[in-house]
């Protein structure tokens, strides 16, 4: 009883965000004290999604640089993670994989943006996916390296004396048993540049707009009502995402990962 | 020694150390086409370290590896013709048993109805037929050993690698993997070398023999010589099963 009473208080404080969000989104007047928004409308949403507010090239800005963030830092990752759980420096080199996450996103923005002035990749958008890479491409290793495993090695050299070339090792062997693993590692890179903020802000100089610099816009100018709008369009493909990735996160991973590890 | 004109493996004066520690100074020794050489060992004697540097899984500090008459040394893993068959059954995760099987086959572009073919037969040899459609982790001990067995089997290896396969099994069916072992690969004329620590298995697989011991191999042409030996063992061994005999019939 007590449990299920908890686990209420929980979801209801994980999920009180968004039912708030939609009404503020659909809300004509919320004047305090009102538990509920007095009039309902579409204009917000109208707003974001006509191309007066240039909204929609903004998502699909981020999303591919989403998807390019996280299928670069991915492949990278992959390949890299395995170099890594094979050298013998291995502790060392991991330290420094976290530095990245070790100072503020604003700090390496920073630290970052005098080389990319001169790169001339500062307010651009490959300047500002290079960026995010780092902190992708770091966390990607991290979580990959994990797969790499002594059992893992002898079915890689079982693949290599039944006739895999290093190109059929990675294509038949290594990357379908470590499909869950990569899914995960995709949509969780893919969260790293989608949720950005700080990055974007610093290295696109104010040329290079995504969804959460223009979330930030919409809430600073006092529109609330179209920063909920904003944020519920921001949520929506990882929401999304997650939904895709549920069966891998649970019975994909926990047979296979499992029998991975003997 | 065997006829070298027939020999399949030749291994000339194979050195293999670890950072200061050498596993063995000249090995050298043949093996006869479609024969099984079993070699015998104490744990740690260097018993799979041969074996590897065979496949091409460790280099070797010296020494050379022929087969069927063309030097290997200098070729990588996958194109040396040579399977390692590990301790465990290893078996893809995220392969039925019957694309397990089919794995090696794939891998050298076959049509599918080659390789349905060719995988259907073993699998049916094997008795694991009925089983095509499970995952490893659904498989036991002994059918995932079989599996892996028929897996190297299906690539037509020039030489099998055997190391210690059975050692993981439960004794029947470590008996009956042992035969199985014998029938196919007289059947399939497969050339083996067969490592072990089991004087039992010893003798049930091997043509040849051989004994691994402080670095030097020892070769044996028949079951006699090497029953005769004391270093393999089975002197030791009978006596301990005549003294318990006339034990028993004593009382």
């Amino acid at each position: 009883m007590m449990r299920r009473a908890l686990g209420w208080v929980v979801s209801s404080v994980l999920l009180l965000p968004f039912p708030v969000l939609i009404l503020l989104s659909l809300a004509r007047r919320w004047p305090w004290p009102a538990v509920f928004p007095r009039d309902l409308q579409t204009q917000q949403w109208q707003v974001l999604l006509t191309d007066s507010s240039s909204l929609g090239a903004i998502i699909l800005r981020s999303l591919g640089m989403g998807i390019g963030v996280a299928v670069t830092a991915t492949a990278l990752g992959f390949a890299c993670s395995r170099s890594l759980a094979r050298h013998r420096h291995r502790d060392r080199l991991t330290v420094f994989l976290y530095l990245p996450f070790a100072v503020s996103p604003v700090v390496l923005g920073v630290s970052l943006l005098y080389t990319f002035l001169r790169l001339h990749l500062a307010g651009h958008f490959l300047g500002v996916m290079l960026a995010q890479m780092i902190i992708a491409y770091a966390y990607a290793v991290l979580l990959l390296s994990a797969f790499w495993n002594q059992r893992i090695e002898a079915l890689v050299e079982l693949a290599s004396s039944l006739g895999a070339t290093p190109w059929q090792l990675w294509r038949r062997a290594l990357v379908p048993m470590a499909r869950p693993l990569l899914a995960v590692c995709l949509f969780q890179t893919f969260l790293i540049s989608w949720f950005d903020y700080a990055l974007a802000l610093v290295i696109g100089s104010a040329q290079v707009s995504t969804v959460t610099t223009a979330l930030y816009q919409y809430f600073s100018s006092g529109d609330l009502r179209l920063a909920a709008t904003c944020s519920l369009l921001l949520i929506l493909p990882p929401l999304l995402g997650l939904a895709l990735n549920r069966r891998l996160l649970s019975a994909t991973i926990a047979t296979r990962l499992e029998d991975i590890d003997g | 020694m065997a006829d070298p004109i027939a020999a399949a493996l030749k291994v000339e004066h194979l050195h293999v150390r670890f950072a200061e520690r050498a596993v063995f100074e000249d090995i050298s020794f043949e093996l006869a086409a479609h024969s099984t050489l079993a070699i015998i060992g104490a744990s740690g004697c260097g018993k799979t370290t041969l074996l590897r540097s065979i496949a091409g899984l460790i280099t070797a500090n010296r020494g050379r590896v022929m087969l069927d008459k063309q030097t290997i040394d200098q070729l990588p893993v996958h194109q040396r013709g040579v399977v390692y068959l590990n301790q465990e059954p290893l078996l893809f995760p995220h392969l039925t048993l019957f694309d397990n099987v089919a794995f090696g086959l794939r891998l050298r572009c076959l049509s599918p109805a080659v390789i349905r073919e060719r995988t259907g037969k073993l699998l049916a040899r094997l008795g694991l037929d009925g089983l095509r459609e499970r995952y490893p982790h659904a498989l036991s001990g002994g059918e995932r050993q079989r599996a892996a067995f028929g897996r190297a089997l299906a690539v037509d290896p020039k030489l099998l690698l055997l190391d210690e396969p059975f050692t993981n099994l439960d004794p029947d069916t470590r008996t009956g993997m042992q035969s199985l072992f014998k029938e196919v690969s007289r059947e399939q004329a497969i050339t083996s070398l067969f490592v072990t620590h089991d004087l039992k298995e010893c003798l049930r697989i091997g043509d040849r023999f051989a004994i691994l011991s402080n670095g030097t191999l020892a070769l044996y042409e028949d079951k006699q010589t090497f029953s005769e030996d004391p270093r393999s063992g089975v002197s030791t061994e009978m006596q301990f099963w005549r003294e318990l005999i006339d034990k028993n019939s004593g009382k």
